[in-house]
């Protein structure tokens, strides 16, 4: 089921959707993933967002942000669980221990604190090959 | 035309905006991103900012003015602010927009008008600041002058 060949072409091959309300810090957090080699598709909504991700094998990897107006992150986080296989990163500019500890426990895989550095971003497509590799035993009854 | 000059123009007015603590770390990851391939990110990055902010910045003035003190509602603009203001590295607004927050804890109305009334001050002074900064890039001519010189 896992797609290992994702490797030989990391990071170029990893499909990244980003959900921000914030169209500055979308622009800006786009702007770093594709720098790094990432594919990169623009999300302004938590609903839309997860109507993209309903429709399946368009992403490897969902970065959101927490606070937003239709449908919060931690919502997104929730439904992404329950519905599909995939990693789930957080962003936020609330650093609230109460929030990262919330995230991590809900499944995100990180929880990143606003303004997010291109370094930071660089390493989320080692969270794509980790997932992959912990999921595929679940699915290879 | 002194390129010359205006370069070194627009050079000090943007170590102006660092050394007055304007700007931070933050403003040289956007110019890190600028490229041959995006020679305006920086610009455009903060046009938008300044856009979206503005009308933000609209809602919080109609919250306040209606004196219903839905401090939640504030909140959740003013952390939107601040989630913007910290994605362009714009520091003082950002330490303002957190006092406010704190205003809004404390459900302080009057600090927050108080706070907000300097937000406006500050938002306003930055745009001013890097609107001449980039009308000064883009005089000074050529791709090069847009990078970042020496910090």
């Amino acid at each position: 089921m896992a797609n290992l060949t994702i490797e030989d072409n990391f990071p170029a091959g990893i499909r990244v959707l980003v959900i921000d309300d914030d169209r500055t810090s979308l622009h800006v957090v786009c702007m770093m993933l594709e720098s790094c080699g990432y594919k990169v598709t623009k999300c302004t909504s938590g609903k839309e967002g997860l109507e993209m991700l309903r429709q399946e094998g368009q992403f490897d990897i969902v970065l959101t942000d927490v606070h937003m107006p239709d449908m919060d992150g931690f919502q997104l986080l929730e439904h992404v669980g329950l519905e599909m296989d995939l990693p789930v990163v957080m962003l936020s500019v609330d650093s609230s221990h109460e929030n990262v500890v919330k995230g991590l426990k809900h499944g995100a895989c990180d929880y990143l604190i606003k303004p997010v550095q291109r370094e930071e971003l660089e390493k989320i497509g080692e969270h794509v090959i980790t997932w992959r590799r912990a999921n595929a035993g679940i699915f290879d009854d | 035309m002194d390129y010359v000059n205006l370069r070194r123009q627009a050079a000090s007015l943007r170590k102006s905006l660092f050394d007055q603590g304007y700007l931070d770390e933050q403003f040289y990851q956007l110019e890190d991103l600028q490229d041959d391939a995006s020679p305006n990110f920086v610009e455009e990055v903060v046009t938008l900012f300044f856009r979206d902010s503005a009308r933000l910045m609209a809602n919080i003035d109609q919250a306040l003015d209606k004196c219903v003190k839905d401090f939640n509602k504030l909140d959740v603009y003013m952390q939107q602010l601040k989630g913007s203001c910290t994605s362009i590295g714009a520091s003082r607004l950002k330490t303002e927009c957190t006092f406010f927050r704190e205003c809004c804890r404390d459900e302080n109305i009057e600090g927050c008008m108080r706070s907000f009334q300097k937000i406006k001050r500050e938002h306003s002074v930055l745009r001013q600041k890097l609107e001449s900064y980039f009308q000064l890039l883009r005089q000074a001519g050529p791709i090069e002058c847009a990078t970042r010189p020496s910090k």
